[in-house]
């Protein structure tokens, strides 16, 4: 297991680190440093598992950070500590909003806390932050309670270690609401003739819950595999000569609140949730799909004098739909200045840093078609190499009241079975880029 | 800059403040003043100052009797401060941690649990024997205790005294509690309870048997399953991998109750649910195969959406589990198909994945992947693309069929032709692919025209596995190449700088065609190699080709030698040997997974480290210190060293060049009266040349020897 968290400034350089087993030597961490530098000089392959003199280095980088989880056995669960690892950082965001050096300094002393309630004995004890919040309340619990009474003195919450461990007793909200967002992600590779070469959608059902008491919610969408048979009227609701509206969803994931041997076995979504937003759930679909803005780029070279390049973007949506902060942003020679452009719609510019042109639409209607026209310089001199810019071009967007594989929700359920409150589900639904929305040039 | 009200509260709240700030300068008379001042809050601002310069890694353990005076407090927070420190110096300066034993043990028995924990897991933590006696009543009662969380924390610290004093730990009896504690009707007490008894079990086996615990406890296990945290999940699942299933009929119950977790959005819960279900899956009758693999697939393609480094551990795992079970994931190409905006390590690996996971039979499929290569191989990535044309031509040989492999030797010939940068990589794919078609005509034609119109190889080709490459191909086709003669002798001059590839390749070439070549190209080689190559290898085996050479009534025996066809290479995949992938499988998910080591069989040399301090003499302590981690170095450093020995460590190497060497230097090993020599040079050729890589065509030869 983890003999020590480490986390380490871009040179690798250790700031704050917590060691849970005397295993390692304290130097074992000052190795890492140029550890990394020989392997960088050697090669750019650098995978995130390094060995040395029996010691193991595992990190992850974040902003400008490595954290770096040190371990000496190779029975070591590699991906236990991955998936570790980036809990850590996703919860001191929690508490710190960025997680980076000088955020890192500043807040020692609720790291250590953190990693010591996070991690005992290098064994990965409780990650989940609104838990934590509970109990660990560094900042905000001198302010606030110290005005109060010694009454409220931090204690582990009863819910820590009860079965439903990501939730405490005792939440009020004066409206019990929750809200639901079905987000679709498109990734999807063309190339230039506009020939799709593969696409995914990577769905999220992110539930944001601002519920009372120990709501238990059952949700039913129109997936094939999943029966959304209503309990009340033992009714099944698809199979009513709708065949065409369900989707079949592939590879889901559920947030740890599902109960999973119940969706195992009679295929219901059914769930306590944590208090706020987290992901419910999560799935892939590989059925093909025709691009929803697709763009057709042209690009030119002279070599020695300047580049030209057209696009035409096309939204291939539904007239109603409409596309929104569209951008598409296509790569130029590095050595490529002075632009001008020429253009229906939006807004262009040259983002030197890197290397590309952005031309950026802010709604952009179904069916609807805009095209620009760039043309920048080229140096002169070094004409023998052949310009390398193989990029591919990337488009962002935004599409909402839409989902391209078909979802829907057909109930959100909620039961208090104490308070019995009144509750109002809302749902959202919007589609977007995934972020390897990519046309390739040839 | 915040709102008006605030501003003003933080006003009055500081010119309310009457207890004096702590500077930042860290300097050690402020502290120590500041520590033991009359005002709270002053006390508790030295604490976190002096936190922040240990943070720094300045020494500020002569405060510890001054901040041992706050631990006493109701304040919880200034409290974890305190303990915070002590903590910290618990492993540097124990003897310090004595004083502060009074307040662990009444600390342990705090009405508040949250300090009930602290104090017992920074008991647990101090290295010094006085501290472990004092131990053992707060350890028991808070094994006991009716709070969960304390009781989490407690079962642990039992594996923590184990390893500073097995002795005592095993005196106190605490292990039978420890062992009672995997009935808690608490799921984290029983997951805790099962990881610290794993953690015993590592540092000395005979103390509890863990395996017939785990058999006594399957029931529980599975039941606490559905309720605990998703680390609680991955400790129970893998104490369930270690339960060997009764017959196929549990086998099968332990599969449905488990893999629903195949659905669960932690990754690693994900790894260790499939290493579950793939130990018990060969238990079971098989009846449903294709269902059974379509779930795995899913499982494992769902991973592909994580953080890289949780790809990473995927990519490696998915290729043990692709060696046992080629079928699963066939029908999920395209989710390997490399992002522009993944890692390098990750497209690397994706490479080899889809590499491997092509379906020889599938021609669509096949053609595809050839597409999406050339792509890459444009790409500007150096190791990228050379990884990708190395598996173009591993594409071309697996699927074999005579058209495809034209087809992608073009790809390749294209390649070599628009890019400079390439020859090196596009030389050895096609040399491989040669190997591959063995007498296609029109093949070795066209690369061996265009690879004949180079100029000055010798210096285009800058890596040794190319030049060795080219000067086989110029030893197969003498005919095909113009200006044979002086290309070779380019090569030989340049014989004593060249790595030991090339030179092995230049001395068997020189060798098959020195019928061709004028006579002091021979003689010239020979001696090269046999008076100025300090790598032993090249100079046996040019001992011995001289002494064939200079032996009598030979003509045969060089005949022989010279028109020796090496034989077909059908794969160029390595794989592991059947006893490694096993092995392999039943570690998923751990570090020798990824690094395709399995741990060894042999006791893993566990030194119980004894830290614990004995006397109080700071001086002897250091030496302690000292000898143990020299000590921990020196296992390390013999432990690295067997694992790099070990035969079956698959390096990707794919320099297949060196066996058709070997195959030609197994001809000439036919003769009687040299066969010794030869053998020892063949097993050291082997040794060096390919480190212990075990693919099918090295057996062959092992074979046929």
């Amino acid at each position: 297991m983890v003999s020590g968290i480490y986390f380490c400034d871009i040179k690798g350089r250790p700031i704050l680190s917590r060691r849970y087993r005397d295993d390692i030597p304290l130097s074992a961490i000052d190795r890492f440093a140029p550890l990394l530098a020989d392997l960088e000089e050697e090669s750019s392959v650098i995978p995130p598992c390094l060995n040395h003199r029996g010691i193991q280095y595992l990190f992850i980088e974040h902003e400008d950070l490595y954290v770096v989880a040190l371990s000496t056995s190779l029975a070591t669960n590699a991906a236990q500590v991955f998936t570790f690892l980036h809990k850590l950082v996703e919860a001191l965001g929690d508490y710190l909003k960025t997680v980076e050096e000088e955020s890192v300094r500043d807040n020692f002393v609720i790291i250590y806390e953190l990693l010591d309630e996070m991690m005992d004995y290098g064994i990965p004890q409780i990650t989940e932050t609104k838990m934590l919040k509970q109990y660990i309340t560094q900042k905000s619990f001198k302010l606030i309670k110290a005005v109060k009474k010694v009454k409220a003195t931090a204690r582990p919450p009863t819910g820590l270690t009860n079965s439903v461990s990501w939730r405490a007793d005792g939440i009020t909200y004066k409206k019990n609401e929750a809200f639901l967002d079905i987000v679709e992600s498109i990734n999807m590779v063309m190339n230039q003739q506009g020939q799709v070469l593969r696409s995914e959608i990577i769905g999220q059902v992110i539930v944001r819950s601002r519920l009372s008491g120990m709501p238990d919610l059952k949700l039913g969408i129109n997936d094939k595999g999943i029966f959304t048979r209503d309990p009340e009227t033992g009714e099944s609701q698809v199979t009513a000569g709708k065949k065409k509206s369900s989707a079949e969803l592939e590879d889901l994931k559920f947030h740890q609140c599902v109960r999973l041997s119940k969706f195992e076995n009679e295929k219901i979504i059914t769930f306590i949730p944590p208090d706020g937003e987290f992901e419910l759930m999560s799935y892939r679909l590989t059925t093909p799909v025709k691009p929803l803005i697709w763009c057709d780029v042209n690009v030119q070279v002279h070599s020695k004098s300047r580049i030209e390049i057209h696009c035409r973007a096309k939204a291939q949506i539904k007239k109603k739909s409409v596309a929104n902060n569209v951008e598409i942003l296509i790569p130029v020679p590095d050595d490529a200045d002075t632009p001008s452009f020429r253009y229906s719609h939006g807004s262009i510019k040259w983002v030197p840093e890197k290397n590309a042109i952005l031309w950026k639409i802010r709604s952009f209607y179904g069916g609807k078609e805009y095209s620009m026209a760039a043309q920048m310089g080229l140096p002169s001199i070094n004409g023998v190499e052949k310009p390398k810019f193989k990029r591919p071009v990337q488009v962002k967007f935004q599409i909402p009241y839409f989902t391209t594989s078909g979802i829907q929700v057909r109930y959100l359920k909620i039961n208090e079975p104490k308070l019995q409150y009144k509750s109002y589900p809302w749902v959202r639904y919007i589609t977007q880029n995934g972020d390897d929305y990519t046309i390739r040039l040839n | 800059m915040p709102p008006l009200d605030k501003r003003i509260k933080k006003f009055i709240k500081n010119s309310l403040r009457v207890a004096p700030r702590v500077s930042n300068k860290g300097e050690l008379a402020e502290l120590r003043a500041a520590l033991v001042s009359q005002y709270p809050q002053t006390r508790k601002d030295a604490i976190k100052k002096t936190i922040q310069q240990m943070t720094l890694s300045k020494d500020v353990s002569s405060l510890f009797p001054d901040v041992l005076k706050n631990i006493a407090t109701n304040d919880v927070e200034q409290k974890k401060l305190v303990y915070l420190y002590v903590m910290n110096y618990a492993e540097t300066h124990p003897e310090l941690c004595i004083l502060a034993v009074n307040t662990f043990v009444t600390d342990a028995q705090d009405p508040n649990p949250l300090i009930r924990c602290m104090s017992i897991r920074t008991m647990s933590m101090i290295r010094v024997d006085k501290i472990l006696e004092y131990v053992e009543t707060p350890l028991r009662r808070t094994l006991q205790d009716d709070n969960a969380y304390v009781r989490k924390t407690a079962v642990i610290c039992v594996a923590k005294l184990f390893q500073l004093n097995k002795e005592l730990c095993i005196e106190l009896g605490v292990l039978e509690d420890l062992v009672s504690a995997l009935d808690d009707a608490n799921p984290m007490v029983v997951a805790n309870a099962t990881a610290a008894l794993t953690e015993i079990n590592a540092m000395d086996s005979s103390v509890v048997n863990l395996a017939e615990l785990i058999n006594s406890h399957v029931s529980q296990f599975l039941l606490a399953l559905n309720e605990c945290t998703e680390w609680a999940r991955i400790t129970i699942l893998g104490a369930l991998a270690e339960y060997n299933a009764r017959d196929s009929l549990e086998a099968q119950d332990i599969i449905d109750r488990v893999s629903a977790h195949l659905q669960h959005v932690n990754p690693a819960v994900v790894l260790a649910t499939i290493q579950v279900v793939i130990k018990n899956y060969s238990r079971t009758e098989q009846q449903n195969p294709k269902a059974f693999m379509n779930r795995l697939s899913s499982a494992l393609v769902s991973i592909m959406s994580t953080p890289p480094e949780m790809q990473y551990v995927a990519l490696r795992n998915i290729r043990i589990i692709l060696e046992k079970y080629p079928e699963v994931l066939t029908k999920e190409l395209r989710i390997f198909y490399v992002k522009f905006n993944d890692p390098l390590y990750i497209k690397i690996e994706k490479i080899d994945i889809l590499v491997r996971l092509i379906d020889s039979t599938n021609f669509k499929q096949c053609n595809m992947l050839l597409v999406e290569l050339k792509e890459y191989a444009m790409e500007f990535e150096p190791e990228f693309v050379s990884r990708a044309i190395q598996g173009l031509a591993q594409l071309g040989i697996k699927y074999s069929e005579e058209k495809f492999v034209a087809k992608t030797l073009d790809v390749l010939l294209e390649l070599l032709e628009g890019h400079e940068n390439l020859k090196d990589d596009c030389c050895v794919a096609v040399c491989d692919l040669l190997r591959h078609s063995v007498g296609n005509d029109t093949m070795a034609n066209n690369v061996c025209s265009v690879l004949n119109s180079w100029s000055s190889v010798e210096s285009t080709l800058t890596s040794d596995a190319a030049k060795c490459n080219y000067i086989w191909l110029m030893g197969q086709y003498p005919d095909k190449f113009t200006s044979l003669e002086s290309k070779l002798e380019a090569f030989v001059q340049e014989f004593p700088q060249e790595e030991p590839l090339t030179q092995t390749s230049i001395l068997m070439t020189v060798v098959r065609l020195h019928s061709k070549l004028s006579g002091n190209i021979l003689q010239n080689v020979l001696e090269l190699a046999t008076n100025s190559i300090h790598e032993l290898d090249v100079r046996d085996m040019a001992i011995l080709y001289w002494r064939c050479l200079s032996v009598s009534d030979s003509e045969k025996l060089i005949e022989e030698l010279c028109s020796s066809v090496s034989p077909r290479i059908e794969n160029t995949l390595d794989q592991f040997s059947a006893d490694v992938l096993e092995k392999l499988l039943t570690e998923l998910s751990t570090i020798s997974s990824i690094l395709f080591k399995p741990k060894s069989d042999r006791n893993t040399s566990y030194v119980q480290r004894q830290y614990v301090v004995r006397g109080k003499q700071m001086d002897e302590l250091k030496d302690i210190a000292k000898t143990e981690i020299a000590k921990t170095m020196n296992d390390d450093v013999l432990l690295d060293f067997d694992d790099d020995d070990d035969e079956s460590n698959p390096q990707i190497s794919g320099n297949n060049n060196a066996l058709d060497d070997l195959d030609e230097l197994f001809d000439f090993g036919s003769v009687p009266s040299n066969s010794a020599n030869v053998d020892q040079g063949m097993k050291n050729l082997n040794i060096q040349t390919q480190p212990a890589k075990k693919t099918s065509n090295t057996q062959d030869l092992l074979d046929l020897f």
